[in-house]
Order: C-alpha cells, then structure tokens, then sequence
C-alpha cells in the first residue's frame, strides 16, 4: 500500500489527576490513506475524541500528556513540531469539526467573519477575496443564499446549518485530513444524512481524507472504508469496513453490531453488552474486556492480548478469534 | 413584498435577541428612572462650572444658612450654606464631578487589571494558582486600610485614593472574570478556534473577551456604587480630596462639626451619595437582569 497521508503509531496519552497516572489512550495506532475516510468507533470514553485530539494536539496539558508513540503526517511526526508549527497545520493541512454545532461558533462573530479568520490567518487573504472565497465555501456546503447567510450570526442558524458553516470552516484552507469529532451526533436523522452526504461528496471533489469518529455503525457502515474499534483506550479490531461488518472478530465488536436496533427485527428487546467500561485508573493486566466477555477464560484475565492479523488487513486483539460464524 | 421579502423579514424578526434587551431594559420603569436619574447627576457633574450658582470655594458671610425650603431659609442659596458660608449646591455640583471622577478612575483601572488577570487565568490553568492567592492576598486588605497606607506614602490627595480604590478593585474583579473566564473557555467554540490555528491573543481577544465583556461590565456597574461609598468613607476620614476642594464624602465629614444645629451640611451631601449609588446599582442590577443569559430563562 502507498505511504499512508495520516499515520498514528503506538500513540499512549496519560492523564494526571489527584497525584494518579491514567492511560487515556494505550499503543493506538492506524493509517489513514489519501482520499479515505477512516471511522473510529467505540463507546463513550474509550478515547476516541482524545485520539483526535492529541492528533491536533489541543489536549490541554497539564492533565493530559502524550507519553508515547507519533503521529505522522506526509511523514512529518506532529508530537515534534513547535506550537507555531502546529498552528499552521491546524486549520490549514488539519481540518476538524465538532459534536455540538450549537456551540462550536462563536456566537459574538458573524459565519462570514469566522471564515475570513481562518483565511486570513492561512492563506493570507483578505477583504473582498476573503470575503468572495467565504462565499464560495458556504456555497460549497450548500448554505440557501450564502451571499446574505454569511452575514448571519451563529444563533440566527439552525443546527444543521451552523454544522455547515463548521464544515465550511474546516474546508477553508484545502486540508489533507478532516477530523470529524461526531459530526451528525447532536442532528436529528434527516439533517444528519445530508450532512454526510455532503461530507461524502466534498471528499469526491476535494480528495480530503476523512477521520470520522463516531459511536454509530450506521454513519460508519455507510461513509467509510476502513474502520478502527476502540475500547477502554486501545484498538481492539482493525480493518476494512465490510470485513468488520460482515465477519467482526472481537466478542466486544460481535456485541457491539448485535445491538445495533433493526428494522426487521420486531418487537424483541434490544440486545446489550452487560457491564461496563473499567475505570481508566484500575490496572488490568489481561484483556480489559475480559469482565464482559462472554468467551473470557484464565488466560484473558491474565493476558493482554495483542492485535494480530487474522485475515490480511483485518486485525484483532483476542486471543480467541478467529470466531466462527460470528456475527 | 416578495415572498423572498416576507420570509426575510420572518428572520429578521426572530433574529435580534441581541436587540430585545434594549426592550427590557425599557420596559423595566425602576431601570429607566435610575438611569434618567444617573445621567442627569453624570451631567450636572459635567456642567457644574455654568450651572454652579456660586464659587464653590468662596466664603460669606452667610454661614450655616439652612435650604430654601426651611424657616430661615432663603432662594438665594438653594441648598443653603456650610459652615464657611460656602454655597452648597455648588459645592455638590463640583464635589459629585470629583467623586464620579474618582469613582471612575478607579474602576477602570481596577475593572481593567482585574478582569485582565482573572481572564488570563481562567485562560492558563498554570497560572490560576499563582494569580488567585495573590488574590486572596489582595482581598484581605479592606480598602481602608489600602487608602490608609497610600494616604501615607503618597501623602493625603485624590490620586492615593484613587489608586487604593483601584488596587482594592482589583480582587473582586478578577475573581468575577476568571469565574465568568472559566464558562467561557469550556464552550466548544474555543477548542473549535484553536483548531482552525487561531494564536492565543487572537482567542483571547475575539472568543474569550467578547464573550464576557458584557457579564463583567455589569459586574463593574454594580462595583461604581461600592467604589463611590469606599471613597467617600475615605474622604470622610480625611484621607482623600484636600480642601477646599470639594468631595461629597469630605463634605459629609467637615458638616459633622455642625451636625446638631446645621444638619443640612451633613445630609445634602449624605442624599447627594445615596441617589447616585442608588441609581448605580438599579441600572447595574437591571442590565444584569437583561443581558445575562444564565439569569434570563
């Protein structure tokens, strides 16, 4: 395969509260290759947003502390860029977008302004070709009447409109990558589809990688190629989308797909992983799933287990895969 | 009108809650009347050289003259006599302009170092530790005792006063910002504007200032009325404007000689304080009933 465009290797982020050391995130490592979109799926807080943002680096620290591991972008390793390096990537070859679009704008600036900010900062432009650009982006994401819309404060919009000006925004600059934290979480189902929709077709014409993360299969089973599971801070399956979906590996992505509600399924109560998530401060020394497994026995307790491929390109951490007729 | 037009106008409809609070504001009779009140004192004070009857500072004959509206009272000193036989009224018209003026000073100078540190540190949780125990420091010294160690390394004037009013600002001020800084920063909106590689002045500038200027001007409104009190009670001790300048608070404590014959010396300065922090404080109490957004719902 070519050179990945984003590679995150061994990444272990730790976070310092109360004189206690804990692993937020734990030898995390994934490719994201040019023109694909990766999704990273898992529960909330198994460390997906914290991946993202220790890859943009805006983790804030103290507490948190990346410990180990790089991120590598166009070959270049982000954790050894200075501050003012970082910037620049920052809204220029790094995108990202948020979870909660009401919040994400800055409510005391018009769209236009926010837009023009970023361009001004990365590209340099200025008066009326920031202003002609911003337009142009907000057209681009597909805002009714962008040329009057771009005088419009944040609260004037609806939510999906503000996600657009957020994509807008994250656009601006032509990045490499886009992180998108959540996305379509706080949108109901109809916005939600048009906004990947649009994120689907922005990747069509502009060739942006895209980092989704998210904790619905759905947005995954539908926008991405390559997909990374992720439970209490480590990646547990790893692979490309229709592998994970058709044949998951791991007993937690097995759960995890068993629970998604179906249409056709009827009136039976929704499935569920009993349990949940061990506190990121308890030491585990085997599988960190093991107190949920149903499949765990002594040496998942006392084991780690590590990924390893078991068909190509499809890892798993288990020690008991592969699973036959899972899923 | 185009449908195009109607819809416009739909939107510009339910677009301005940034216009409405003038509505509140207006619609609040008490606000509107305090604030009527306030800018007549703040313009009085202004044009106290045309509408100053007399000399301030020019003795008479007439000493201790009571108001017009009492028996010995006459119109030619409205508000009567102190016992120099100075006029009153021009006194409280130039001696409310240096109290405002002071009262002013001072809070900028504290609103404008306080609120800059307790944003700061609201913005860099390293240095909170540091900038609120110094702090803490700060608000253990009443703002006497700050005007009493100013009065005596400066020696007794306004500009003591005025920088111990400051540096007795600075502490609240900057508790309430970095409170306020706090909400500000965990909105989302910041970590977005760091991802689009804003610098830390930028953030500081156009997220976290403009976020919180409009809580922390309303706390200062409401500090104005405090300030002017602390003033006056240092004037009062002797410890601000020297004579024969006039200052409401020096003007309280030279009628205290004269308090059981001329009471007025004393109480016309007294009421003259009372409205304005009076006024200060419902126009402080009503913008925050208006423009905070956590009180509003």
């Amino acid at each position: 395969m070519a050179e990945p465009l984003l590679s995150v290797r061994s990444l272990e982020v730790r976070f310092r509260l109360d004189g206690r050391s804990m692993r937020a995130v734990d030898d995390v490592s994934f490719d994201l290759q040019k023109g694909q979109t990766l999704g990273i799926v898992g529960e909330s807080g198994c460390g997906k947003s914290v991946t993202s943002l220790s890859i943009m680096r805006l983790l804030p620290s103290p507490p948190a502390q990346v410990a180990a591991g790089e991120v590598l972008l166009e070959g270049r390793d982000l954790l050894k860029l200075s501050e003012r390096e970082m910037r620049k990537l920052r809204g220029g070859r790094i995108g990202m977008i948020f979870q909660e679009p009401m919040t994400s704008l800055n409510p005391v600036y018009t769209c236009g302004d926010q837009i023009i900010e970023g361009l001004r900062v990365h590209s340099g432009l200025s008066g009326k070709a920031a202003r002609d650009r911003a337009i142009e982006l907000l057209e681009l994401v597909r805002l009714p009447s962008p040329e009057k819309r771009i005088d419009d404060y944040p609260h004037q919009l609806s939510g999906g409109q503000r996600q657009r000006v957020m994509i807008a925004l994250a656009l601006a600059n032509d990045p490499a990558v886009l992180i998108a934290d959540e996305p379509t979480t706080a949108l109901d189902v109809t916005i939600q589809s048009q906004i990947l929709d649009l994120m689907r077709d922005l990747q069509e014409r502009t060739g942006t990688a895209i980092m989704l993360i998210t904790h619905d299969l759905g947005v995954v089973a539908e926008t991405c190629q390559q997909v990374v599971v992720m439970y209490a801070g480590s990646v547990i399956e790893r692979g490309p989308v229709d592998k994970i979906f058709a044949d998951p590996q791991h007993p937690y992505t097995i759960g995890l797909m068993a629970a998604v509600p179906r249409m056709d399924a009827g009136r039976a109560r929704l499935a569920s992983i009993p349990g949940s998530l061990p506190p990121p401060w308890q030491n585990i020394p085997g599988c960190r799933f093991a107190s949920r497994c149903p499949l765990a026995d002594n040496r998942c307790q006392a084991e780690m287990p590590r990924l390893r491929e078991v068909t190509p390109g499809h890892d798993v951490a288990c020690w008991k895969a592969p699973i036959e007729g899972a899923g | 009108m185009t449908t195009m037009d109607v819809r416009n106008a739909a939107l510009v409809d339910q677009a301005p809650a940034r216009r409405s609070w003038w509505k509140a504001l207006l619609a609040d009779r008490g606000a509107m009347l305090a604030l009527l009140v306030l800018t007549l004192i703040v313009l009085a004070a202004v044009f106290a050289p045309l509408l100053a009857p007399f000399d301030p500072n020019a003795n008479s004959r007439a000493v201790m003259q009571p108001p017009a509206w009492s028996e010995r009272g006459n119109w030619q000193h409205i508000l009567g006599t102190d016992g120099q036989g100075r006029d009153i009224l021009s006194r409280i018209l130039y001696g409310t302009r240096l109290t405002l003026l002071i009262a002013l000073v001072a809070i900028g100078i504290g609103g404008v170092i306080g609120s800059g540190l307790g944003l700061l540190s609201s913005m860099y949780p390293r240095l909170d530790p540091w900038v609120m125990r110094l702090n803490d420091m700060m608000l253990s010294f009443p703002a006497i005792l700050l005007g009493l160690a100013m009065v005596a390394v400066f020696g007794p004037g306004v500009w003591p006063i005025i920088l111990a009013l400051a540096v007795a600002s600075i502490p609240d001020c900057a508790r309430i910002a970095r409170s306020i800084g706090i909400g500000v920063m965990s909105q989302e909106y910041i970590e977005a504007g760091r991802a689009v590689g804003l610098t830390d002045w930028t953030i500081f500038r156009k997220y976290l200032l403009r976020n919180s200027i409009s809580s922390i001007m309303i706390f200062l409104s409401l500090r104005f009325g405090q300030v002017i009190l602390i003033g006056a009670a240092l004037s009062f001790l002797g410890l601000g404007a020297r004579p024969p300048a006039s200052e409401l608070g020096m003007m309280a404590a030279q009628g205290r000689d004269f308090l059981l014959f001329a009471p007025h010396i004393v109480a016309v300065p007294s009421v003259a304080i009372f409205i304005i922090v009076l006024c200060a404080n419902v126009t402080g109490d009503a913008l925050r009933d208006v423009l905070d957004p956590r009180l509003k719902s």
